[in-house]
């Protein structure tokens, strides 16, 4: 059952279709090629490698769950990246109960979120990304940190192409000033 | 397009690691396995719990409301926080905007067998994080919870997902102050006693807009712990009919059963709804009819359930299937669920400031006089070795009463007569003023609060908004809670109050009358005082063999997913001490005409376990709840069965009947395809039937207001 059928040539969608009649070695194709894509867009979420595996391992159990309801396979990635930025915020949600529950007592233990990069030239550029409101920053690092299409990125965000362009707008202008606020 | 000043494609350029090969595959073989899970349950659907087939039907409407809310939600998502998950669920209904939003998605009570496989993959990641190793004893079965809370999660729990975003600043505040480490302790185990259940610090955003209930819970706390943020029910003062922004929503539609038999939500104890539509109605206006707020106005009038006999029980579900008096071809299953009545002996000294605006605008016969009058019954109810304090906040922020002992009551009373109206707000110097004094007067193991009486002009000078609601939450912390009394009309700001009350773990009530200073006040002065159970969430679960379909008859903003309902870390409301709590589902037998769902064409043959005969329960009623010191969640169940039914309406308990007909009162109001032809004349004939003794002459307002109401009716 498990054999590998040569799914390896295929590509997404046809490994999607596959993967959604119960193709196991499809499914098992997909998540091999499509891991890496959910860590890192993780990460540039969370900023740590552990709880960005937990979102990614997440992630992945959810595509399991879940693929059958793809309706269409070409949009695959952003559906998956949808998937991502969901767990992110479950793993948020958990933080916080977590906190309110024992963490008082709790030295601070190895999660660091979005520790930052002094090293990077960019991180006002990302901090300021970070201060956008919710539904522009997302667009943002979907069209530019996650580099989807608007296409990709609109089914992520779950709303029209021309909503995530017009985020995208907004989001230029919020960061301009943002930026020379901080530059100040 | 691309400015020089910044270059977002800059943003793919940050480095960022590449995955572990262990974790990846980890992440793989956990994920086949949820995939092959998912395969046999839509390809094998036996197995009994009924539950099983219809996955792929459910999650497809799952994935059509996800793309509607997903769409309709940029706006209310801004306003919603991450952790009350009430508050989320509420928002979600209201977007949601057709079809039904009740259930979604599936129990998983049944299925932690299977999921510990998973749960071991969980493991394997988990304990880079929690220090236990994954073979320690109690580990699994933790993890094997949680991860049954994230597969259901990846279910049905998307949808709220698609709800459950926040503002980006939030999104991304970093979590330096708690040791998120932690994956055990709260969830299902035994909670260390006395843990701390303390607020993130990120919380600004989610303070803003979070729901909590009011959780008074001080007296039965630790002396130094404070309560995490709980969903307050929705902010519901319709006030000015037609100037508040007031979230509307849809009905609960009509369910079947083969495809959702689990309807889960979090109760309400929040009755301000009905003073709201009170005030409507008796100037002559039919209240908006997407506010009307069912359950509330059902929860406002006190029953007299039967409770638990001991405080360990929190409380007792009583209930009744009766046949539904709008419908020959529908029952009603009402479930009353009483709060244990915290005898006075066992109620914890307090210590209250009261805050007071005597601001010039309070100066009209519906606000300062009441308030003094309101305060004046307070008094007399508390015991004497409470204490109080007087401040007020006008021009001249000042202290009228040092804290007090209410042994010396006359010289309080003096002090609520002397107030005078005048001068402007100065809402900052006030709060400040009151805090000092609770501090000052502080009483370990009691319960601390100020109640903030106000018109709502509430000018919190330079301060912004946000710096207040910080100092709220603050004070919360160190254990003075904050309870916020509406006065007036027209000026009323409801969100702002709604919000201090949230962040300061109180109730935001509105009085517009003394018997409502009476009935908040006085009546419920143990229940809004003291909290006897938190998180409060209701399940039933639908016997297919007997019930077709059902409909929740309000709770559209309360709405919880159900694998919500085993996660202990997902809010809900409170129950203070005595409250009753009614909620009301229309059900269709089976087999009775009338249905409105089609039957199922593709519904693979599956018939239910034995237990499900013809005659066997109508459902399961589950209650999960927490006492208020724990972070371990309590069940309680109760089947419903012939033994709860009576063949008339007229036999069932009049507390019963009453509500029904509140109910039916709130649906007309909503306009509600279910009741359009039940006369408003019958209504009142049906409360007319239940009024009972009505000591407080709370029904025969009802009826009255029942009256009024048809007088406006179309029909």
């Amino acid at each position: 059952m498990d054999a590998v059928s040569g799914v390896s040539f295929l590509d997404d969608q046809s490994l999607v279709r596959k993967a959604q009649q119960g193709d196991r070695s499809a499914f098992g194709e997909l998540c091999e090629r499509h891991y890496r894509l959910a860590f890192q867009c993780a990460w540039r979420r969370v900023g740590n490698r552990a709880d960005a595996e937990d979102v990614a391992q997440d992630a992945l159990i959810r595509m399991g769950q879940g693929l059958k309801n793809l309706r269409d396979a070409a949009l695959f990635r952003g559906w998956l990246l949808r998937i991502v930025i969901n767990a992110v915020t479950d793993l948020q949600r958990r933080r916080i109960a977590e906190r309110v529950g024992v963490a008082a007592f709790v030295a601070e233990g190895d999660t660091v979120w979005f520790e930052e990069d002094s090293q990077d030239r960019d991180a006002g550029l990302w901090r300021a990304v970070r201060r956008l409101p919710e539904k522009q920053c997302e667009a943002v690092l979907l069209v530019y940190a996650d580099q989807m299409s608007h296409r990709e990125a609109a089914e992520a965000m779950g709303c029209a192409e021309a909503t995530v362009s017009y985020h995208v707008h907004e989001a230029r202008k919020r960061l301009k000033t943002l930026l020379s606020e901080d530059a100040q | 397009m691309s400015d020089p000043d910044f270059d977002l494609d800059r943003l793919a350029k940050r480095v960022v690691p590449e995955p572990r090969g262990e974790a990846a595959m980890l992440a793989r073989r956990a994920a086949m396995e949820a995939f092959d899970e998912t395969s046999k349950k839509s390809s094998t659907a036996t197995q009994g719990t009924a539950d099983r087939p219809r996955l792929i039907h459910i999650a497809t409407q799952i994935w059509s409301h996800m793309m509607k809310t997903r769409f309709l939600s940029s706006t209310a998502v801004a306003t919603l926080m991450l952790a009350p998950i009430a508050g989320i669920a509420a928002w979600q209904l209201m977007q949601l905007r057709e079809t039904s939003p009740t259930i979604v998605g599936q129990t998983e009570v049944k299925q932690d067998a299977s999921k510990d496989a998973l749960a071991g993959n969980k493991i394997a990641t988990a304990d880079k994080k929690a220090a236990t190793p994954a073979a320690s004893p109690a580990k699994p079965v933790e993890l094997a919870k949680e991860r049954v809370d994230l597969l259901a999660a990846g279910k049905a729990k998307t949808e709220a997902d698609a709800l459950v975003r926040s503002e980006g600043e939030e999104q991304f505040a970093p979590a330096v102050d708690g040791g998120a480490a932690i994956v055990s302790q709260d969830t299902l185990t035994d909670a260390p006693a006395g843990v701390e259940v303390r607020r993130k610090q990120v919380a600004e955003p989610m303070l803003a807009q979070g729901r909590q209930t009011q959780n008074e819970a001080t007296g039965l706390m630790a002396p130094d712990s404070v309560i995490a943020p709980l969903p307050m029910p929705e902010p519901s003062m319709v006030d000015e009919v037609n100037r508040d922004k007031f979230p509307e929503f849809k009905s609960n539609s009509v369910v079947a059963v083969a495809e959702q038999p689990v309807s889960t939500f979090s109760v309400d104890v929040d009755t301000s709804g009905y003073s709201s539509l009170r005030r409507a109605l008796n100037q002559g206006v039919l209240p908006d009819r997407e506010s009307v707020r069912i359950e509330e106005m059902v929860n406002y009038f006190p029953y007299s359930y039967a409770g638990p006999e001991r405080a360990e029980d929190a409380f007792k579900a009583n209930v009744t299937v009766t046949p539904t008096p709008w419908n020959p071809n529908t029952k009603l299953l009402h479930i009353g669920i009483k709060g244990y009545d915290l005898p006075v002996v066992e109620q914890k000294p307090a210590n209250l400031v009261f805050l007071l605006d005597v601001s010039g605008s309070m100066d009209e016969p519906d606000k300062l006089p009441l308030l003094k009058s309101s305060f004046r019954l307070l008094v007399n109810k508390l015991k004497p070795t409470d204490t109080v304090s007087i401040v007020t906040y006008a021009g001249d922020a000042g202290i009228v009463l040092e804290p007090t002992k209410v042994s010396e009551k006359a010289k309080i009373l003096n002090a609520i007569d002397t107030l005078q109206p005048g001068g402007s707000t100065a809402g900052e110097a006030g709060i400040n003023a009151a805090y000092a004094l609770a501090q000052q007067a502080f009483v370990k193991d009691g319960v601390n609060r100020i109640m903030l009486a106000t018109d709502g002009d509430f000018n919190v000078g330079a301060a912004s908004e946000e710096d207040l609601k910080k100092l709220v939450e603050e004070k919360r912390k160190t254990g003075v809670f904050l309870s916020i009394l509406g006065f007036g009309q027209g000026n009323y700001q409801d969100v702002l109050m709604q919000t201090l009350a949230q962040n300061g773990n109180g109730i935001a009530a509105y009085i517009d009358t003394l018997s409502e200073a009476e009935k908040v006040l006085v009546q419920e002065a143990t229940a809004s005082l003291f909290t006897i159970a938190k998180d409060v969430k209701i399940q039933i679960e639908f016997n297919p063999a007997r019930v077709s379909e059902y409909r929740l008859i309000g709770y559209e903003t309360r709405h919880l997913n159900n694998e919500d309902f085993n996660n202990d870390r997902v809010d809900a409301g409170d129950i203070g001490s005595g409250h009753t709590v009614t909620a009301i589902y229309e059900m269709t037998p089976k087999g009775a005409p009338g249905q409105t769902n089609d039957p199922l064409r593709y519904k693979t043959g599956n018939e239910p376990d034995t237990y499900t005969t013809s005659t066997g329960e109508y459902a399961f009623v589950k209650i999960r709840y927490k006492l208020p010191t724990e972070a371990t969640s309590r069940l309680v169940t109760q089947p419903v069965t012939d033994q709860n039914a009576v063949a008339d309406i007229a036999q069932a308990p009049e507390d019963v009947r009453f509500g029904i007909a509140v109910s039916a009162f709130g649906q007309k109001l909503r306009d509600e395809d279910a009741t359009a032809n039940y006369p408003v004349a019958e209504i009142e004939k049906l409360a007319a039937s239940a009024k009972g003794t009505d000591a407080f002459g709370y029904r025969g307002e009802f009826m009255k207001l029942v009256r009024l109401a048809q007088g406006l009716m179309p029909n």
